[in-house]
């Protein structure tokens, strides 16, 4: 249980954030100089916020109103800094009992030995960190945070210093050893894949605010705000008018097509008559309707639009296809209207490389409605 | 050694900490290097005179300072405090602070950071520093002269004793000092070499 509120005010920037949190792994989510890293900083102590109030399992670490700064010492969190920041001069078992100083000899060696045998780092105890690869370092710096049984840990990007095919194998590791180890923890990170899979709930933080805090899947389909599908890198978000809103669907006019979209139970929003309506649609959800199968009717086939390919681009086991509408007027994203993607088997049954023309549709609940704030 | 005792904290602080005065600290610090050793110690003359303020109070104690071995000692180090302090500054900027900050969220003191994670990892800009130091300190000349005369047996330091000799036309033995000093220093600064290189 986490529940934090702080503003702190560098030359440039402004970081002012709220939020709590009651999943064991929660994710700081956003582009570099969002502030997740200072919000880290603010909550092992080791950047003191003009004010606010930081409270982690029940214990106050930090209140303006009350007068309270808890030392970093005191905290009793662990902190795995980017790049790690292991100690150069010692070797991978002083690194991994550093924190143990002030227990006595014999359980501090228990204790390290319990922590390097439980990481795989039994053999690689008398190494320095400079002779160690990337995956390596992060299980050192992990070992030599949980050796001391923080109460929370802080993980500042732990994936960033390694190269894209480890990254992601050690991705699905980092969340097996919080699993096994039961330890709530704060991830910080900018890349959505890595959130997703890491935590429990994503805090989306952009510009020193946060914009969204949810558990991870209401993040992905139902993104509060334009802003929020942006960060998340959401494809064909687009803005449409209404023409009628209920608490079950949402009917509105886009690019000459009336189109209709479930609106989402649980944000029963019933936005006015003419008013902007934005919504985003998965590029993977466009229905091709093939050439060669008799009339499909009304209700398999719903939202249907038809217009041309004008790009393509083709990412190995899928196809995107970028389609402009048959309509006269601006296209809604640059050169075309919607992003379409295919799996590969797809393009080649459909001869898509020689067929340029297609109709298509999109099912009312694959239209998502972004609530504007 | 009292260099050193004095010099660490101040460049740690220089080097670690942000405060009012600081530039002005620092500027104090250089000051001995720039300014000629005899006004450097014609001021240190007057603070530790029987009559200066840091004198007197050492009289209250029943220790003289000026014209002691005592002001020879203090003029060798305020003479080279300023190279050690700079190049242990230097060192501690380089010591990235995100280890510091690391040592902390493992419960480790400012104190106890200090000697197992700053000093080791700044070990060698501070040895050297040491080392001009301890070479500046040899080789004073203006600044005990100033606080500590030149009486031989006391407070007469090797440069003194060559300057005398020299004066006295006294060739031999100015010859014989000279070699002494430079082999000396030679084959510390040497030995010295030779640690620093040593991994550890």
């Amino acid at each position: 249980m986490l529940s934090l509120a702080i503003r702190r005010r560098l030359p440039g920037f402004e970081l002012d954030v709220t939020w709590e949190a009651e999943e064991r792994v929660v994710a700081l989510f956003g582009p570099s100089g969002a502030g997740k890293t200072l919000t880290l900083l603010c909550l092992a102590g080791l950047s003191r916020p003009d004010a606010g109030r930081i409270v982690v399992n029940d214990r106050v670490f930090f209140d303006t109103a009350a007068g309270v700064d808890v030392r970093t010492q005191a905290r009793g969190l662990g902190y795995v800094f980017q790049g790690y920041a292991l100690f150069p001069h010692l070797d991978v078992a002083d690194n991994v009992g550093f924190g143990l100083r002030g227990r006595p000899r014999a359980e501090r060696r228990r204790r390290t030995g319990e922590v390097l045998e439980r990481l795989g780092l039994t053999e690689l105890a008398g190494r320095r960190p400079r002779e160690l690869s990337g995956g390596q370092q992060q299980r050192v710096a992990l070992g030599r945070a949980l050796a001391v049984d923080p109460a929370l840990l802080l993980l500042d990007e732990p994936l960033s210093a390694l190269d894209q095919p480890l990254r992601e194998a050690l991705r699905d590791d980092l969340r097996a050893v919080l699993d096994e180890w039961r330890i709530p923890a704060v991830v910080v990170t900018h890349d959505f894949t890595e959130a997703y899979r890491l935590a429990d709930r994503i805090v989306v933080y952009e510009g020193g605010r946060v914009i969204q805090s949810a558990p991870r899947a209401s993040l992905l389909w139902q993104p509060a705000s334009r802003a929020v599908a942006r960060v998340v890198g959401l494809r064909n978000v687009l803005q449409g008018t209404v023409l009628k809103a209920t608490s079950e669907r949402i009917q509105f006019r886009w690019r000459g097509q009336t189109l209709e979209a479930v609106n989402s139970p649980t944000h029963s929003y019933l936005p006015a008559t003419d008013a902007p309506l934005a919504f985003f649609i998965r590029p993977e959800y466009v229905r091709l309707i093939r050439k060669d199968r008799t009339s499909a009717d009304a209700t398999h086939h719903m939202n249907r639009m038809a217009g041309h390919i004008v790009r393509e681009a083709d990412f190995g086991t899928t196809w995107t296809l970028y389609i402009r509408l048959d309509e006269p007027g601006e296209p809604a994203q640059g050169d075309f209207d919607l992003e379409v993607e295919v799996p590969h088997l797809v393009y080649e049954i459909l001869e898509i490389e020689r067929d340029r023309r297609w109709e298509f549709s999109i099912h009312r609940g694959s239209i998502h409605v972004l609530p504007s704030a | 050694m009292l260099t050193l005792a004095a010099g660490l904290p101040l460049a740690w602080v220089l080097a670690r900490r942000r405060f009012p005065g600081r530039e002005v600290l620092e500027a104090a610090v250089v000051l001995p290097l720039v300014l000629p050793p005899t006004v450097l110690g014609y001021y240190l003359l007057v603070l530790i005179g029987t009559r200066g303020p840091i004198g007197r109070l050492f009289e209250g104690l029943g220790i003289e300072l000026a014209f002691t071995w005592r002001a020879a000692v203090l003029a060798a180090g305020v003479g080279s405090i300023a190279l050690l302090v700079k190049a242990a500054q230097a060192g501690f900027e380089s010591v990235d602070q995100r280890l510091e900050q690391a040592a902390r969220t493992l419960g480790r003191s400012e104190w106890s950071i200090f000697w197992a994670v700053t000093l080791p990892l700044a070990w060698r800009p501070v040895f050297a520093g040491t080392v001009l130091a301890f070479c500046r300190a040899l080789g004073d000349f203006g600044i005990t002269l100033m606080v500590a005369g030149s009486i031989p047996g006391v407070t007469q330091t090797m440069p003194l004793a060559i300057y005398d000799h020299v004066q006295a036309n006294q060739m031999r033995e100015a010859d014989l000092l000279s070699l002494v000093a430079v082999g000396s220093v030679l084959l510390l600064l040497m030995g010295l070499g030779r640690l620093a290189r040593l991994r550890f």
